[in-house]
């Protein structure tokens, strides 16, 4: 990637968190990147530094300040003297939490593309990129809406087991596979299991007691799609033996056991 | 990113001030985003330069607490290159980085129990 792909990458970046935010205080900081990444690039190639190397330290530069980007963008977002209504006020929380996510998606998918800078052995396309960011989007808004709605914290830990463990299913089964080889058809099993999940949670409606039950029988149905790996003789497959089957499995059915137990304690405090 | 006690600064922020009037006794009165992450990355011998998010949010928060100001560069000096924001130290600002150099002097002869560099 060359320096001013990389800057207009920033330059994204910096339209992304300063949106709604009072139009001189954007765009100031706007133009203020704008300048400071020309003079990067310039000041660089003048002194004989690689494309490579240029593009891959703004990007560094944009990682880093991250977490300030957000924590500058809170402070304007709270300055602005429009907004003392409640209501106007939870939207403005909601939109906080929205950046903070989409950030924290932006944080998480800047290491494959930092890592595609430095090795060959990481090659995502664009739609890797759309893909994974949709994942973590909506894993992180669906968070936030039960997180809101939470009537505990034991519920709200629940709901973010049952979630991550949901992500590292869906990342494990996009990126090597669980079962067999990569791409082997058996890892199909792994989408009636989160529907098994998401059903039971939508019977439940959300609430605790049947929450409980729902990731139960996700465990259950991931215990069934290991038996039937193994009964179809998966482990005899180079990269899949019956430790890694057991393994990866009993690490998903034990996440969704927690998340289970905790909504479990979540219905008793209710 | 450190916390900060109230009414006190940051040390990045200690450093821009104490950058800023090192660059003020040289004859140099303004700076900009973009030399400051230069200048820091000289005077520490550090590969990296700040992050955008960083820098730009000290820079803001100096110029918040009157230690620093700004203002765009005129459309001739730029000669076709985007505009730079010039921030210039206060006098207010030079004071608070004389007080935070003889500070960092005194940590650097010895042990001391002065408190960290206050605003005013």
């Amino acid at each position: 990637m060359t320096p001013e792909r990389m800057a207009q990458l920033v330059a994204r970046w910096v339209r992304l968190y300063t949106r709604k935010l009072p139009t001189p205080i954007a765009r100031r900081r706007v133009d203020e990147i704008d300048a400071d990444l020309h003079d990067q690039i310039a000041h660089e190639r003048a002194h004989g530094t690689s494309d490579r190397r240029i593009a891959l330290s703004i990007l560094s530069r944009m990682v880093r300040g991250i977490a300030a980007d957000a924590s500058w963008r809170g402070e304007h977002a709270d300055a602005n003297p429009s907004t003392p209504e409640k209501t106007m006020k939870n939207q403005r929380t909601a939109s906080r939490s929205t950046v903070g996510i989409v950030l924290g998606a932006a944080f998480i998918l800047a290491l494959p593309l930092l890592a595609m800078l430095i090795t060959d052995d990481v090659a995502w396309g664009p739609l890797d990129f759309v893909l994974a960011g949709s994942l973590l989007v909506g894993i992180g808004l669906a968070y936030e809406v039960a997180a809101r709605n939470a009537g505990n914290t034991a519920y709200r830990v629940a709901v973010a087991v049952a979630l991550a463990a949901a992500l590292l299913l869906v990342w494990a089964n996009l990126s090597l596979g669980v079962i067999g080889d990569t791409g082997d058809p058996a890892d199909l099993m792994y989408v009636g299991v989160l529907v098994i999940g998401i059903i039971g949670a939508v019977i439940a409606r959300f609430r605790p007691q049947g929450m409980a039950r729902a990731l139960l029988a996700t465990a259950l149905a991931t215990a069934l799609v290991a038996v039937i790996a193994l009964i179809a003789g998966k482990h005899e497959a180079p990269i899949s033996s019956v430790w890694e089957i057991l393994g990866l499995n009993g690490i998903f059915i034990a996440l969704f056991v927690a998340s289970a137990l905790l909504f479990r304690r979540a219905a008793l405090q209710r | 990113m450190p916390r900060r006690k109230p009414g006190t600064l940051l040390p990045l922020e200690t450093e821009i001030l104490g950058l800023a009037l090192s660059m003020l006794r040289s004859g140099q009165a303004t700076f900009h985003g973009f030399g400051l992450a230069q200048s820091m990355r000289e005077q520490t011998g550090s590969r990296s330069l700040t992050g955008h998010g960083t820098l730009y949010k000290a820079l803001s928060r100096l110029e918040e607490f009157d230690l620093l100001t700004s203002r765009w560069e005129d459309a001739e000096a730029a000669e076709g290159r985007p505009r730079r924001r010039l921030y210039e130290l206060t006098a207010q600002g030079a004071r608070v980085a004389e007080h935070a150099l003889a500070h960092d002097a005194e940590q650097a002869t010895g042990p001391s129990r002065r408190p960290a560099p206050k605003l005013a």
